[in-house]
């Protein structure tokens, strides 16, 4: 190769785990938890594996899916609806694996622009964005 | 912690049975109608897609959280479901034939090429180009299509990509 090298793509590392060998995921981590073990069943081991890989299957294609249409959110406007009828609208920057904050920018709220803001989960009601 | 209601103790395979129909969501007392593209199974968050006169699509999500009663108002649409199918997924901006993709690959292949870039091809046809046995890229070809897990080779050709589909515009 002739022409030198770009610059590599940045890569954000995940600190190591706290056993100094993984990268931030914990092994036993799950977060869909697991049925308890209903003792005597007359269900066959198989059949409870089938129906636990069902579930994992469908939460995995659900959960891609969603966040297929987080990422086709980024950098677009978005119109939060929150308590009490109010409205407003940004640009919509991310949100944690949790679903727990959004993070945007250029927040319009009835007092003015911000810049960058936080909304917690718990006070949007809705969000809505063109395609 | 996420409020639990009705709507987020139901498991993935409820939520997922809801996908593709056109439902009727009351969440916080108002009314959101659309055709389920998905629902968060970490959130429980609703994400309802409409069809607007325009052509345009408008995507709401509701909030797990908020979710008051879901009905179906049409348990599915063909047409509908295929559109939904390919919504956001990678590279679904163009639909490419299997001529157009055979020619953009080999295209590709001999640019890289040029650039003295070791490149095989592998798998059914449109194939999958492989990149001196490190790095994919699958089609339709673009930078988004490469798959590595050396981020220097994955960056050196996705420029040379985003090159290369430049000058040929």
């Amino acid at each position: 190769m002739q022409t030198p090298l770009p610059s590599p793509v940045p890569v954000l590392r995940l600190p190591r785990g706290p056993e100094g060998l993984s990268r931030g995921f914990a092994p036993d981590g799950r977060r869909a938890l697991l049925k308890p073990e209903v003792p005597g069943t007359p269900e066959s081991p198989v059949v409870h594996e089938c129906q636990e890989s069902q579930e994992q299957r469908a939460r995995a294609l659900l959960r891609e899916r969603y966040l297929r249409s987080l990422l086709a959110m980024v950098g677009r406007q978005v119109s939060f609806t929150l308590h009490e009828g109010v409205h407003v609208t940004a640009h919509f920057g991310a949100t944690d694996v949790e679903v727990a904050n959004f993070y945007v920018l250029q927040l319009q709220t009835p007092i003015g622009v911000q810049a960058e803001a936080l909304l917690r989960c718990s006070d949007i009601i809705a969000y809505t964005f063109k395609l | 912690m996420a409020a639990v209601n009705e709507w987020t103790k139901r498991g993935p395979l409820e939520w997922q049975d809801y996908t593709y129909k056109e439902v009727r969501v009351t969440a916080s007392e108002k009314d959101y109608k659309g055709w389920v593209l998905t629902t968060d199974p970490v959130s429980a968050n609703i994400v309802l897609v409409n069809f607007l006169e325009d052509g345009s699509m408008s995507v709401t999500g509701i909030m797990g959280h908020a979710v008051q009663t879901v009905e179906t108002v049409n348990e599915g649409d063909q047409g509908v479901r295929e559109k939904l199918m390919h919504l956001f997924t990678s590279g679904n901006c163009q639909a490419h034939n299997l001529e157009d993709l055979e020619e953009r690959k080999n295209s590709l292949k001999k640019w890289l090429e040029k650039n003295h870039i070791p490149v095989t091809e592998q798998g059914d046809s449109p194939r999958t180009l492989c990149v001196a046995g490190v790095l994919t890229i699958d089609p339709p070809y673009g930078p988004e299509n490469c798959s590595s897990s050396n981020e220097i080779i994955l960056s050196r050709v996705q420029d040379l990509i985003q090159g290369h589909l430049a000058a040929s515009q």
